[in-house]
């Protein structure tokens, strides 16, 4: 199947594990059918993938885990419309398609030597944990590694487990938060929203990159306090997600003025956001 | 050598194509109106008026399969569409405003990947274009650098002459071999005067003035005046020989269906709508913008080229009277 010049064929894959990691978030872990994709798949982190559910049709999720960890892929979605939710209702050992990969990347390359700061709001951070694991994989690459990530009420912290571990290791920074009125008694973390809490936290911006994920209100605050805190537009990165359907620069919907999110993105610097006719 | 056919022989020759299995489409008479449809004679073929929708869905289908799925003990199979069985198609009779649409439309089909649904049909086909000499009022060709007898898009051009025949020019080597498969029906000569074309109201417009003017007026009072009455209908996409955009929706049950690719229009209100109900184009005037920036300037910034031929369809057609002609004009005459 993989040998077809359709564009359009996906990759069959087996879900191997579900995670619900809030009532309405689900991580699918998948595996590839065919020996020659499951060896031979290869992404970099902030790519993204066409998922489908049979007989209902498409949805544009990132690749939620990281390229350094093989023989899976992960994505993570709410269940919110008609194809989200219909591959909700798939169980273990179920088939879904898999179009991918598709857009740009994080250069993590270029981060080598540096510290990183993570921002992610709610359901946004899936398209930076592929980029945490890809960094964590190889820790001894980077300095200082600052992970922000807020959600509206405990039960919508995603990763739970993750949290936990990244708490706990010693090379990671972890500030996690939730918006006033959202705290459980137990809840260890600050009560704030993000960019709020990120001042507080105040990461160095020296040799820092920047990379934010969340709603577009929360990036709307986060970026003047990043600037505050002295990083550049240049080192600060971002991924849009607009709404998809080929993936491949065709269909002509993800476009934010001339750029379209899926081939020229979707990773982009804060300048190259900022430099975006502003239609988000 | 110049070379003509007569108007009989023209009809011959959809005859002689069918005969040989190709799939001949032309204008033809469809109840009341004329469109693009498979000619099973050359006496179908009409030639009085532009087709109501254009020739694009000859190689972009409204909607067509591209796979099927299907459970077969326990196992999902996914199979892929038989593109080889795509008909040898010839399109006859096509106007420049529909005959140059796939010379656009190859650049965002081929860049990078390669949708190989319309490029099989772009290769399986032949374009006989011919000069217009039936616009009306709406027709606009001529101000996106198109003309009434462009050849541009077409194999083979032809140009009515004054006593009823047809000047032809090779313009490919597919139109070369339409002719030399068939050369009994063309004969050497340059023929009477051609037909006069009709005069357009507007006149050749500045595109690159119009595109620097987008550029710079994103925001602008313009689009809330001209595209509020929208009713996003998406009539205009629908007819439009250059529009695009496309969906992707599964037909069938669970186990057992296809998938398909049907077109889809940036005024539609749920084109960009995100599955949390944010949505970026959120009123009608930020729609019909990304239609203007994207025919005027997104496409060229791209691609090189105007996502316009100038056909006026979206003119006739549009409910509320939004005429895309008077607004490049609007434009082109702006001082700043």
């Amino acid at each position: 199947m993989c040998k077809s010049d359709n564009i359009y064929l996906p990759n069959l894959a087996t879900i191997e594990a579900i995670v619900d990691e809030t009532p309405d978030v689900r991580t699918l872990r998948l595996v590839f059918q065919d020996e020659q994709v499951r060896e031979n798949f290869s992404f970099r982190a902030g790519q993204f993938a066409e998922y489908s559910s049979f007989g209902f049709g498409e949805s544009t999720f990132c690749i939620a885990s990281a390229p350094t960890r093989k023989g899976y892929i992960e994505c993570c979605f709410r269940s919110v419309g008609r194809v989200t939710e219909s591959l909700r209702r798939l169980e273990v050992g179920d088939t879904v398609g898999v179009r991918g990969p598709y857009g740009n990347s994080f250069p993590i390359e270029e981060f080598y030597g540096k510290s990183l700061v993570f921002i992610a709001g709610g359901i946004a951070l899936p398209p930076l944990r592929t980029v945490i694991w890809n960094c964590l994989d190889l820790r001894d690459k980077f300095k200082d590694i600052t992970i922000v990530y807020g959600a509206r009420s405990e039960a919508d912290l995603v990763y739970k487990h993750e949290l936990k571990e990244w708490q706990e290791r010693g090379d990671v920074r972890l500030v996690k938060c939730v918006d006033p009125g959202g705290a459980g008694p137990d809840f260890d973390g600050k009560v704030g929203f993000v960019p709020t809490v990120l001042e507080e936290a105040a990461p160095s911006s020296e040799n820092t990159i920047a990379l934010v994920c969340g709603p577009p209100i929360m990036i709307k605050f986060t970026l003047p306090v990043l600037e505050r805190l002295g990083f550049s537009d240049d080192n600060i990165y971002t991924t849009l997600e607009n709404r998809m359907k080929c993936g491949v620069g065709k269909c002509g919907r993800c476009n934010v003025g001339n750029v379209y999110v899926c081939k020229d993105g979707p990773v982009f610097t804060a300048r190259q956001v900022k430099a975006m006719s502003q239609e988000f | 050598m110049p070379q003509i056919i007569t108007e009989q022989n023209l009809r011959n020759l959809i005859d002689l194509l069918v005969k040989e299995a190709k799939l001949v489409v032309g204008p033809k008479l469809s109840g009341s109106v004329v469109l693009y449809e498979p000619l099973a004679a050359g006496s179908d073929l009409t030639l009085d008026a532009l087709p109501r929708r254009s020739s694009k869905e000859l190689f972009f289908p409204i909607c067509e399969d591209i796979l099927s799925y299907k459970r077969e003990n326990g196992a999902m199979k996914v199979t892929d569409v038989d593109r080889s069985k795509f008909p040898e198609t010839v399109l006859i009779g096509a106007p420049p405003c529909d005959a140059g649409s796939p010379a656009i439309l190859d650049a965002v089909m081929s860049w990078d990947y390669n949708d190989e649904f319309y490029l099989e049909r772009r290769r399986k086909s032949t374009i006989v274009g011919i000069a217009c000499t039936k616009g009306d009022d709406a027709c606009f060709c001529r101000a996106v650098g198109l003309a009434p007898d462009a050849e541009g898009g077409s194999d083979l051009f032809l140009t009515p002459l004054k006593d009823g025949s047809y000047a032809c020019k090779a313009v490919t080597d597919k139109g070369q071999a339409l002719v030399a498969a068939h050369q009994n029906l063309f004969a050497d000569g340059a023929g009477t005067e051609p037909v006069p074309f009709v005069d357009q109201a507007v006149e050749k417009l500045d595109l690159v003035k119009i595109k620097k003017w987008l550029e710079e007026h994103f925001e602008d009072p313009l689009w809330e005046k001209i595209a509020d009455i929208c009713v996003g209908c998406g009539a205009c996409a629908f007819i439009c020989p250059a529009c695009h955009c496309f969906d992707i929706n599964d037909e069938g049950s669970t186990d057992d269906g296809v998938r398909r690719k049907h077109w889809d229009a940036c005024g539609f209100a749920k084109f960009t709508n995100h599955a949390s109900g944010h949505n970026p184009r959120d009123v009608q005037n930020k729609r019909y913008r990304n239609r203007i920036m994207h025919k005027f300037k997104y496409y060229d910034d791209k691609f090189g080229k105007t996502l316009c031929t100038g056909c006026g369809r979206c003119i006739r057609a549009c409910p509320v009277g939004i005429d895309i002609a008077e607004i490049l004009e609007t434009i082109n005459g702006k001082e700043d």
